[in-house]
């Protein structure tokens, strides 16, 4: 927990912690020289001459920056997808004032011919819901398959191997961080998603989600504020291991030079580096032990919230 | 039961479709950059000498679009450039475009021709297959073996069950590349222990005269890659299976069995151990493809000519006919993987038959 805490505080305050060498000017006086010697290079320099504790100092501001937000993202898409899944099956009816409202705004978003009708069929839709709740009188629905759209996405995502589908969709999307970010976002919810599915085909079975309907609730409510809470909980041991799943493959990426920008410091492209020099063991010796903490310590504290609840 | 096996296989079959053609269609995107990385091999490869001036390349350019069919429309319909009014068009391009045309050469078993060597790229493929099998193959054959022994020693939970947990559950978490590297500067590294060989796979077989000793150099070179995925792969599986094997130890049978005079050893392996089995089933259906995304990163760091190492230059040289061709591929061994597990199902446990 406090090896965590610290990674996070120091991803933190990175840029203001005073670092002798920035992380990505190299040094050219000083190639590979090994640590704590003579030339300021605390834990030395990596054979193109950068410096070894900055990179990793910056590396934790890269790893901590790309894997919470990816694995918060993919936490919340998965969770509402597969909460939504679980509760409402392929059995959920949406009013016909919604599916006009839908069609209408694919319309005028894909700018078909005349976009008018679309933002017109909006309207009507919109009219039509408006006098149905006053008058309430319900308009005819159509279902809609929720979980067979849900399951479906998330089969399609994870046939195939995560490592092999962030390769291709990053090759395809080019290097950036925010590009990588949705890439990592979309290949992690599928298990989140069925996680939280397999909670919720429980949890609606329960008496209260059934006395909340008695009580007169909308379905929406029933879901989002009795139903949806304790569906979540799987979450609480499944967010470290992600996250922990997050920072292999970072790494991993960084490590085959593709993914992030070569100019983004990394643990994974400190690694890699060694490879041109395999004689200077402190440039795979600390990041590879960074790595190893910060993972065991993500799965130990999953273990924890495990035996917590 | 075979109408569920197809429906599963189906399943998958559309989602590797649907997978592929996003991968297509994205890729059309950005073909700039992709041609501009192409361009000096290919050109020095069709002979053009002067591809590189800058009044050539936007020839050669166009010559490597037509080449390759990428002066075609990308999809069945698209947006033509904004009129004056504000409104972007739609166009029906019918069948002459580039994704009909890969699909329908996809139906024939043609997978295209990589941007960067011009080769066929079921050619490239089916090269690098040759090198990934053996690895993948013998990597997949001694973890589950390994697996397998591990957990039925483990269930009878002798003393040394704690100590050998733990460092299980460490392994567990290091990332395969971290594994591979330490291998790689421990046992190959002239400076500590230079007892194998790392680089130069494929070139030495063509130095060495006769077979045997080809045989007994591809066997040096192939060591420390197996060893690194078996390492990697051995932990989940063991913990899995011995967890499974302990909760069968616990139940009625099993007690009967020892209440018959068995040995611990003998009920694990004539009764515990089958029924132990599904979910380890399921988890090497899982693991089957998950070797060949392992393999990428064992190829990258052993320098070995494999899939995995094709498929990572492929990914940073955009050569995109390549990378979806390995989709592809591995799309096929995870269908191959459920076919395997569900015939395997039927074997651990006959009753799955007839409940369906």
């Amino acid at each position: 927990m406090g090896w965590l805490g610290l990674l996070v505080l120091v991803a933190a305050v990175a840029p203001l912690l005073p670092l002798p060498y920035p992380p990505g000017t190299p040094d050219l006086a000083h190639m590979a020289v090994p640590p704590f010697s003579a030339a300021r290079h605390w834990l030395g320099t990596d054979p193109q001459g950068r410096d070894v504790l900055s990179i990793l100092v910056h590396g934790t501001r890269t790893a901590v920056l790309l894997t919470l937000p990816a694995a918060l993202l993919a936490a919340l898409v998965g969770g509402l997808a597969g909460a939504a899944a679980g509760f409402w099956g392929n059995t959920a009816r949406a009013s016909f004032s919604y599916w006009l409202m839908g069609a209408g705004g694919m319309w005028w978003g894909l700018q078909l011919p005349i976009p008018a009708l679309g933002l017109a069929l909006v309207l009507v839709g919109g009219i039509l819901a408006v006098i149905a709740n006053s008058q309430s009188r319900p308009l005819p629905t159509w279902p809609l398959p929720v979980n067979a759209l849900v399951m479906g996405t998330a089969t399609a995502l994870d046939t195939i191997p995560r490592l092999i589908v962030v390769v291709a969709l990053v090759a395809s999307i080019g290097l950036s961080a925010t590009g990588l970010l949705a890439v990592l976002v979309l290949t992690t919810w599928p298990p989140m998603a069925r996680l939280v599915r397999a909670q919720m085909l429980r949890v609606r079975q329960l008496p209260f989600v059934e006395a909340a309907r008695a009580a007169g609730l909308s379905e929406r409510q029933v879901w989002f504020r009795h139903a949806l809470p304790h569906a979540l909980h799987p979450l609480r041991t499944a967010l470290p291991l992600s996250i922990a799943g997050l920072l292999g493959l970072e790494s991993t990426l960084s490590f085959l030079g593709i993914g992030l920008p070569p100019e983004v410091a990394s643990w994974g492209r400190l690694l890699a580096t060694v490879r041109i020099e395999p004689s200077a063991w402190w440039a795979l010796l600390f990041p590879s032990l960074l790595l190893t903490l910060s993972i065991l310590s993500l799965n130990t504290l999953s273990r924890l919230s495990i035996s917590r609840t | 039961m075979v109408r569920f096996i197809f429906w599963r296989l189906a399943r998958t079959f559309l989602a590797i479709w649907a997978l592929a053609s996003a991968v297509f269609l994205l890729s059309r995107h950005d073909l700039d950059t992709a041609l501009r990385l192409a361009l000096p091999d290919a050109a020095s490869q069709t002979g053009a000498g002067n591809a590189l001036l800058p009044g050539g390349e936007q020839a050669a350019l166009q010559a490597l679009r037509h080449r390759f069919g990428l002066d075609l429309p990308v999809f069945y319909v698209s947006r033509g450039p904004a009129s004056p009014a504000g409104i972007r068009p739609w166009h029906w391009h019918g069948r002459r475009n580039q994704y009909h045309q890969w699909l329908r050469a996809l139906t024939h078993g043609d997978l295209g021709t990589s941007f960067r060597t011009g080769e066929t790229v079921a050619g490239r493929l089916r090269h690098a297959l040759a090198f990934t099998l053996p690895l993948t193959g013998s990597a997949a054959v001694l973890a589950v073996l390994g697996a397998l022994a591990l957990a039925q020693r483990l269930a009878t939970a002798p003393w040394w069950q704690r100590p050998l947990r733990a460092v299980l559950v460490a392994v567990h978490g290091l990332p395969l590349f971290v594994v591979a590297l330490v291998l790689l500067l421990v046992f190959a590294n002239p400076d500590v222990l230079d007892w194998l060989p790392t680089y130069g796979f494929g070139q030495a077989n063509e130095m060495s005269t006769s077979p045997g000793q080809r045989l007994a150099d591809a066997f040096l070179h192939l060591i420390l890659p197996v060893s690194a995925l078996v390492i990697t792969a051995v932990p989940e599986l063991t913990l899995q299976l011995t967890a499974a094997l302990q909760q069968e130890l616990g139940t009625a049978y099993a007690t009967t069995a020892r209440a018959k005079g068995l040995s611990e050893a003998a009920v694990v392996r004539h009764h515990a151990l089958r029924n132990a089995l599904l979910p380890t089933l399921a988890q090497i259906a899982e693991f089957l493809p998950a070797l060949v995304a392992g393999a990428v990163v064992v190829e990258v760091v052993f320098a070995l000519p494999g899939m995995g190492r094709l498929l990572a230059e492929a990914s940073a040289a955009r050569d995109y006919p390549v990378l979806i061709g390995g989709l592809l591929l591995t799309g096929a061994v995870r269908l191959l993987a459920l076919l395997l597990a569900d015939l395997c199902y039927f074997w651990a446990d006959p009753r799955i038959r007839w409940q369906s």
